[in-house]
């Protein structure tokens, strides 16, 4: 049985590969390489994201009738992490790895604090909550993730 | 369900006051214990010594636990969905008692004086109690999804633990002050208490701290399944059989059941840092690289145990100790103490409304890697010292360097957060975005 937790963690995983790539290239100053690693990240993050917030946040919201519950501090945080991401890229455009090292470091707790909160809380209440519709929720979340990377 | 956001909100993150005063207490009672060894160059000639056992428990009831009251008050929200009750009051009045209760007690071992001793244990004891409390209260309103996590499940049996090694220590403490008779010989019941110390409560913690910071943080492979599934088990059950057998004659299972602990012990240490060594992080910094030395001190204090148990030398045990609980959690504390408070900066700089420099520029990684560096000095003089008692001062006078650098670096990163514009009494909250 596969589990909505266990999709999203998993892509979860595959973006901090994408962080630890980008990261990787900085910190050997091979910048070519690195505007393109970061660049990758950047877009993993950001179709996880909207996969969450288009896709199963307002299938939770409809079913809890929360709308303004855990899912709207989770939307509250990719925000903060939008921001983030922001200033890490504007580092990389000044070729300046120290501050993209902060930043990095910077996103990397924030991404962290906020998996831990969506793997342990938010995506066992999502999986318990919407068991009806998980396996046609599980292979829309996965489609989306998919159809974005290849495009 | 008690809220709408069980746990999520930063709402629920406590002030910034409530886990930052355990946080910066920690390495003052790692200069005490340095001062101990100081004014006291015999304290490790043997495990026995007042001066030991005075510098043992300022590490142990006054870094350790310190630092694991300040962490737990953040993360308990966060990985457990278990905000505590009235944070700030809680810290307070834990905060005071534990300090008080730690003095006592090791002033009390160091000068030989059991009643104020057990005046410090019960101190101890009452603080430990009431954080308990809270702590089991918000983690029995937390929600327990169906495929939680096992964190919270090996956070309650770490606090199960340290329950279990207070509860061992008050009674030695009892015994000490009024010469009440022990069920089982006086030295099998210190070796129960540290052995709980050590594995129920320490061992435990770290390694339910491990299964989400070395995956997440330095972003290697997860912790194989059935380790985490049952490495915290086992380890209880070993802990009690030991317990039950070590009131009788049976010296075998004694003996069988400690090598048991040791192997747990290592198997723990040597996954981890063989899950660190495919960390793909490029560049992995001075916390990474000395949470990885704090598992190999831990191997090898583990070694150093099974060496103490069948050979009788005095040193045997020191350099166990030392390996363990300075090179093991007091290097692993560092390691993390390092993450923890610049985040806490940086996250109540955001939450009311500012700005926030990056992490590094909260906590730049120079002073870090030095004063990580004079850890690992301080642990190769304790280690001589431990063998060979005249370079006692010199190793002392490292460990005082150590925490005072160590001190001095985490204060660096609270001015650091006043420069930003942090405010010990914060404003209003900034409220969450809702941005879509």
């Amino acid at each position: 049985m596969t589990l909505i937790a266990d999709v999203l963690a998993q892509d979860h995983r595959d973006c901090d590969h994408a962080f630890a790539r980008a990261e990787a290239l900085v910190a050997k100053r091979e910048w070519s390489a690195a505007d393109k690693a970061t660049a990758e990240f950047a877009a993993d993050l950001d179709r996880h994201f909207e996969t969450e917030e288009q896709v199963l946040f307002p299938r939770f919201e409809a079913v809890t009738g929360m709308s303004n519950g855990p899912t709207a501090v989770m939307r509250g945080e990719h925000a903060e992490m939008r921001r983030v991401l922001a200033e890490l890229q504007n580092a990389l455009r000044r070729r300046d790895a120290d501050d993209f090292s902060g930043e990095a470091e910077t996103l990397l707790i924030l991404m962290q604090q906020h998996n831990m909160k969506e793997e342990n809380i938010l995506y066992p209440m999502c999986d318990a909550r919407l068991v009806l519709e998980r396996d046609t929720l599980i292979a829309t979340i996965s489609g989306q993730l998919a159809h974005e990377a290849s495009t | 369900m008690s809220s709408a956001n069980p746990g999520l909100a930063y709402d629920n993150t406590p002030p910034f006051s409530a886990p930052l005063r355990f946080l910066l207490t920690a390495p003052l009672f790692g200069i005490a214990a340095g001062l101990v060894l100081l004014l006291d160059p015999s304290a490790l000639a043997s495990r026995w010594t007042p001066g030991a056992l005075a510098a043992v428990h300022l590490i142990a009831t006054g870094v350790m636990l310190q630092a694991m009251l300040g962490a737990l008050m953040q993360i308990l929200p966060v990985v457990a969905g278990a905000p505590l009750p009235v944070p700030r009051g809680i810290a307070t009045a834990t905060h005071l008692l534990i300090t008080a209760g730690s003095l006592g007690l090791s002033w009390g071992l160091w000068q030989g004086q059991p009643p104020l001793t057990l005046g410090g244990a019960a101190l101890l004891g009452i603080g430990l109690a009431t954080f308990l409390a809270a702590a089991m209260l918000a983690l029995l309103r937390a929600p327990a999804p169906p495929g939680q996590g096992r964190t919270p499940r090996d956070l309650r049996l770490a606090l199960a633990g340290l329950a279990v090694t207070a509860a061992l220590g008050l009674l030695l403490a009892t015994a000490l002050a009024t010469g009440a008779a022990l069920p089982v010989a006086l030295p099998d019941l210190v070796n129960l208490h540290a052995g709980w110390g050590w594995m129920g409560w320490g061992g435990v913690l770290l390694a339910s701290a491990s299964w989400v910071i070395v995956p997440m943080f330095h972003i290697t492979p997860a912790y194989p399944k059935p380790v985490v599934q049952s490495w915290t088990p086992a380890v209880f059950a070993a802990l009690l059989l030991w317990s039950a057998v070590m009131a009788s004659p049976w010296q075998g299972a004694r003996l069988a059941l400690i090598s048991l602990l040791c192997v747990l012990a290592l198997a723990f240490a040597l996954t981890t840092l063989h899950l660190q060594s495919r960390t793909r992080r490029s560049t992995p910094d001075a916390s990474f690289l000395n949470f990885r030395a704090a598992m190999l001190a831990i191997v090898a204090g583990t070694l150093a145990t099974a060496v103490a148990i069948v050979v009788d030398h005095e040193a045997a045990p020191v350099i166990a100790g030392v390996l363990i609980l300075h090179g093991g959690f007091v290097g692993a504390i560092s390691a993390m103490l390092y993450k923890i408070v610049p985040f806490l900066a940086w996250l109540h700089l955001v939450q009311a409304g500012i700005k926030a420099p990056n992490v590094k520029k909260l906590s730049p990684d120079l002073p870090v890697r030095r004063q990580l560096r004079a850890h690992s000095a301080s642990l190769a003089a304790l280690l001589a010292a431990a063998l060979w008692t005249p370079l006692a001062p010199i190793a002392a006078m490292a460990i005082v360097i150590e925490f005072a650098w160590l001190l001095v670096n985490l204060s660096r990163v609270v001015n650091a957060w006043r420069r930003a514009g942090g405010q010990w009494q914060q404003g209003p909250r900034k409220k969450v975005q809702n941005t879509v």
